[in-house]
């Protein structure tokens, strides 16, 4: 008897991989980018900074790479569920890759390692940014107003498609996993209808994404109706708004503006980015009576609430802050954190202790499910809290049967599962990444800022990339390991994890 | 007009008039063969249709009832049975569906009065788009959803043993024992009257020693004396008081089983009265899961409730009211006693078997709820909606309750109710005029298409029925 190595043609078992197939579908996004990467060129017609060579030639490779991948590995079938988890890690790897591009071709970065870390915080929404600091090559990246605006206007639009891409990603793939929170709030609202926006998924990301475009557009109006931000700066802000991103057009962040009004404008939107998107639809279209009987929303206002009060209290008794100072400053910056934007107006490194502990507590929330916003979100700590509360309860009646239960919804025990593993994970998860950033020798709260930073998608974090500051700095493999920290807090670390497993590549 | 009586009676030997009826039972579960049993001893000519073959031979060995095997819902079974020339079509088998369609097709086949057992409760909201009548159901029916409202009513009369409410709730008849101390003990009922003015109620039986008695003014009360008062209901609770029995505040409810009636009952009570705290004990797992994600505001309880450990645990010695309503009518008997020797000042049990019922009293049990009554009442309320007669029967007393059309040529007529001469067993307990209720005193006056509620016994009914 001999030996014969199984090749890909003969294990055509119906659960293998079909690496080809995952291909074409790549090659199909990074050809859609190639549409993106073309429009910075308008913003280069009107400022005429000569930079739009730079994006046509990116838009050129996108083209060729996603074209001819597609042609040659055309889709032919559904995808199931395990290429799908490769297609959507590969997904946010695959655009970063070629969304660096404008980087290194305009000439504004040398080294591909920030270029990167720039576009995957860009597409995860997270806000982390290496210009305006020395590299750790010794070079010095410019400092945010000296980019060209094409650039800066790319900057921001990767926030924008990266929090189309969640949007599709909560709809579709995470009630697959039973992760995703949306499962629950469609088992959270009652009755045929409101259960599902529509009954294809297809037709329910579009609805979303009218909702997303429709609050982007309309805070735009807002903040370019402000004289303080003329209309580039007011699609800029709009965009890194909503999808909760975090990249400014100023090195001093929404600071730089210096104006309460798009202070207040920004910390609204910034919140509603935060909402379930579906709320949003049903509000829009009128459906909107008991939707603030949705107990993630509650939960998520009270947190809020809470936290913009304990901040600005603090700032008031313990810095001696104005009053309307200390509530615009500590409002921006709760929810700002919350929602896990990133956006900054004051260096909240200078506030008292107990307003910065309650803000160092606001990394580890997120929004809400369904929304942009990044972080662990309000379900599952609303559900941990009500696991908690019911294993009490237990205590006192052993015998009782006790679910756990938000709203009307009696909690399956598959997503208590998940939700419990997920908290677990991601505590496990920012421990490790910190641990490691500790190793390339940054100090303790450093090391503990990058890793929230990252993994929550928030953008700044504390120490050496605190709010004032920047990741470029930091050495080589530690951005790309925060990059990756990025992407699988971005996907809800599920959907990467699983790839690491041995279950996923057994067979 | 033709009077048509149909009695539920507890002891089938007394000689009651009977007209007898066509009745074609669809379903041989457990409310179908109770059902079937009630008719058969009423001498009415029931047959039984289920594709059952073990549950028919047992309704066969059992019951003198015409069993055949067949599909309820096919055409050539329904025409077996004679459902064209059925007076009563009853549609009881444990699918709604079955039972509508069985419904609909008798109707169509000719009988004459469909009743359906329909445990969706949405076909009876009045937005519904199917209506009863569009399925050809004349009254639908859910005995467990009865008992679980008669459980519930009791609950709200915590010292009376037996409510039951009376033309549309007007009037209410309750039931309550009386105590070594009552004040009532060794008074005679002219006195009480007297002594309650002017509040009128009639006292229309007493049960005493295993005897049901219908008074006359002069008997006196005695210790243990089960009393049946009939008044309006919004004088129900003085009168209640005045037989000496405390207010017991209720706000603690220990449930014995998750069976249908055990979840309806905690599904009530939870949104009738949401600050009482409501716990169900079930030994069933799966059931208890499948209840504590539908019931919120009720404590879910996997476990026995005739576990002392349990019952020590959630604070049995604390409960209010102890519900036994599981499937075994033993276990609610014993776990009722325990309760009751644990300090629970209020049991409730379930029971079925007829000889259990009398027997409950005595061992100290507050009330026995039985699900077949509860059934065969309603089959008797609609009797009520064909507007000629309507009856009901109480748990532990072997009188009856019937509401009878006076006619122009009735003996009844114009005449105070002390003036007339009527049957011994039967008392006149209130009259109805115009959707007006009148409690009788002996100064009422009958006219001529008044309804009267009569108390009476069963071997009165004929009697009673020809002055009428």
């Amino acid at each position: 008897m001999s030996y014969r190595i199984v090749g890909p043609q003969s294990a055509t078992s119906t659960s293998a991989i079909d690496y080809r197939m995952i291909l074409g579908v790549l090659g199909s996004f990074i050809f859609f980018l190639g549409f993106a990467l073309l429009l910075p060129m308008f913003i280069d017609l009107v400022y005429n900074e000569h930079t739009w060579q730079a994006f046509l030639v990116s838009a050129g490779i996108s083209f060729i790479l996603g074209g001819s991948l597609y042609w040659f590995f055309k889709p032919d079938r559904e995808v199931r569920i395990r290429e799908a988890m490769l297609i959507v890690a590969g997904t946010w790897l695959a655009l970063s890759f070629v969304g660096a591009l404008p980087f290194m071709l305009t000439g504004v970065l040398s080294n591909y390692t920030d270029a990167f870390f720039e576009t995957m915080s860009g597409l995860t929404t997270t806000g982390a940014t290496i210009f305006g600091g020395t590299t750790h090559t010794g070079q010095t990246n410019p400092a945010v107003e000296n980019l060209p605006n094409s650039l800066l206007f790319w900057r921001s639009l990767s926030h924008w498609l990266g929090g189309m891409g969640i949007i599709v990603l909560s709809i579709a793939i995470l009630p697959l996993l039973g992760i995703g929170g949306m499962q629950l709030f469609q088992a959270e609202s009652p009755g045929p209808k409101s259960d599902k926006l529509t009954p294809r998924v297809q037709q329910t990301a579009k609805l979303l994404w009218a909702v997303y475009f429709a609050l982007t557009f309309i805070e735009f109006l807002l903040l370019w109706v402000h004289p303080s931000m003329d209309w580039f700066e007011a699609i800029n802000h709009a965009f890194a708004t909503m999808a909760t991103g975090g990249f400014s057009t100023k090195n001093a962040s929404i600071a730089g503006f210096n104006s309460a009004y798009v202070d207040a404008i920004i910390t609204v939107f910034m919140f509603l980015a935060g909402v379930n998107f579906a709320l949003h639809f049903k509000l829009m279209t009128g459906k909107g009576r008991g939707i603030f009987d949705n107990r993630e929303l509650r939960f998520y206002a009270l947190v809020t609430l809470i936290a913009i009060g304990a901040i600005t209290a603090s700032l008031i008794f313990q810095q001696g802050m104005q009053a309307a100072d200390a509530l615009r400053y500590g409002s921006f910056q709760a929810v700002s954190i919350i929602t896990t934007t990133g956006f900054g107006t004051y260096d909240y490194e200078l506030w008292p202790s107990l307003a910065m502990f309650i803000l160092f507590m606001a990394f580890f929330t997120g929004g809400s499910a369904g929304s942009t916003a990044g972080g662990p979100k309000m379900i599952r700590w609303l559900i941990l809290f009500r696991n908690s509360f019911r294993e009490i309860k237990q205590i006192v009646h052993p015998k009782a049967i006790l679910p756990v239960r938000i709203g009307d919804y009696v909690v399956d025990p598959g997503v208590m599962r998940a939700v419990l593993s997920f908290s677990v994970l991601y505590m496990c998860l920012f421990g490790f990444i910190a641990l490691i950033m500790s190793a390339f020798g940054l100090d303790l709260m450093t090391s503990l800022g990058a890793s929230i930073a990252t993994l929550g998608n928030i953008g700044p974090g504390w120490g050496d990339v605190g709010p004032s500051e920047n990741f470029a700095f930091i050495p080589g493999p530690a951005k790309w390991i925060l990059s990756f920290a990025m992407m699988i807090g971005r996907l809800e670390l599920f959907t990467v994890l699983v790839i690491f497993s041995y279950a996923f590549w057994r067979e | 007009m033709k009077n048509i009586v149909i009695l539920v009676a507890f002891d089938h030997s007394h000689n009651v008039i009977r007209f007898t009826l066509k009745i074609v039972v669809i379903g041989a579960g457990e409310v179908g063969f109770d059902l079937s049993r009630l008719l058969s001893e009423n001498r009415h000519d029931v047959t039984v249709l289920d594709n059952n073959k073990d549950s028919l031979a047992h309704v066969e060995e059992k019951l003198d009832v015409l069993t055949i095997e067949g599909n309820a819902t096919s055409i050539q079974d329904l025409v077996n049975c004679n459902v064209q020339a059925a007076d009563i079509v009853v549609a009881v088998t444990s699918v709604d569906e079955v039972n509508m369609i069985a419904s609909m097709m008798s109707k169509r086949l000719g009988a004459k009065k469909v009743i359906t057992r329909v445990r969706n409760h949405e076909l009876s909201l009045p937005e519904s788009p199917l209506k009863p009548s569009d399925l050809g159901i004349d009254v639908l029916i859910h005995p467990e959803f009865s008992a679980a409202s008669e459980i519930v009513q009791l609950l709200k009369r915590v010292a009376a043993s037996d409510v039951l409410d009376l033309s549309d709730g007007k009037l209410q008849l309750v039931g309550i024992k009386l105590d070594r101390d009552s004040p009532l003990v060794g008074k005679s009922i002219q006195d009480y009257s007297i002594e309650m003015e002017p509040i009128v109620f009639r006292l229309v039986a007493i049960q005493r020693g295993g005897m049901s008695i219908i008074p006359s003014g002069k008997i006196r009360l005695g210790k243990n004396d089960q009393i049946f008062i009939l008044a309006k209901t919004k004088d129900i609770s003085k009168l209640v008081k005045s037989t000496g029995h405390r207010d017991i505040k209720i706000d603690r409810i220990l449930i014995s089983g998750g069976t249908t009636i055990g979840g309806l009952v905690a599904e009530m009570l939870s949104e009738q009265q949401p600050d009482w705290k409501i716990k169900l004990v079930e030994p069933d797992y799966d059931r208890a899961t499948q209840l504590a994600e539908q019931l919120k505001n009720v404590l879910i309880l996997h476990g026995n409730s005739t576990d002392p450990d349990l019952l020590a645990q959630e604070g049995i010695a604390d409960t209010d009211v102890f519900i036994a309503v599981s499937e075994d009518e033993e276990s609610n008997i014993i776990s009722c006693l325990m309760a009751k020797h644990l300090g629970v000042p209020k049991t409730v049990a379930l029971v079925s078997k007829p000889d259990y019922i009398p027997l409950s009293q005595t061992i100290g049990l507050d009330t026995a709820i039985n699900k077949k009554y509860a059934a065969a009442n309603e089959i008797h309320r609609y009797v009520r909606k064909g507007d000629l007669i309507s009856v009901a029967t109480l748990h532990g007393i072997e009188a009856e309750i019937i509401e009878l059309k006076a006619k122009e040529t009735s003996k009844v007529i114009n005449k105070p109710v002390q003036k007339l001469k009527l049957p011994k067993n039967c008392v006149i307990g209130a009259i109805i005029r115009n959707d007006n209720v009148e409690i009788a005193t002996g100064v009422s006056v009958i006219k001529p298409g008044d309804n009267v509620i009569v108390f009476v016994f069963p071997d009165a009914i004929k009697e009673v029925t020809s002055i009428f």
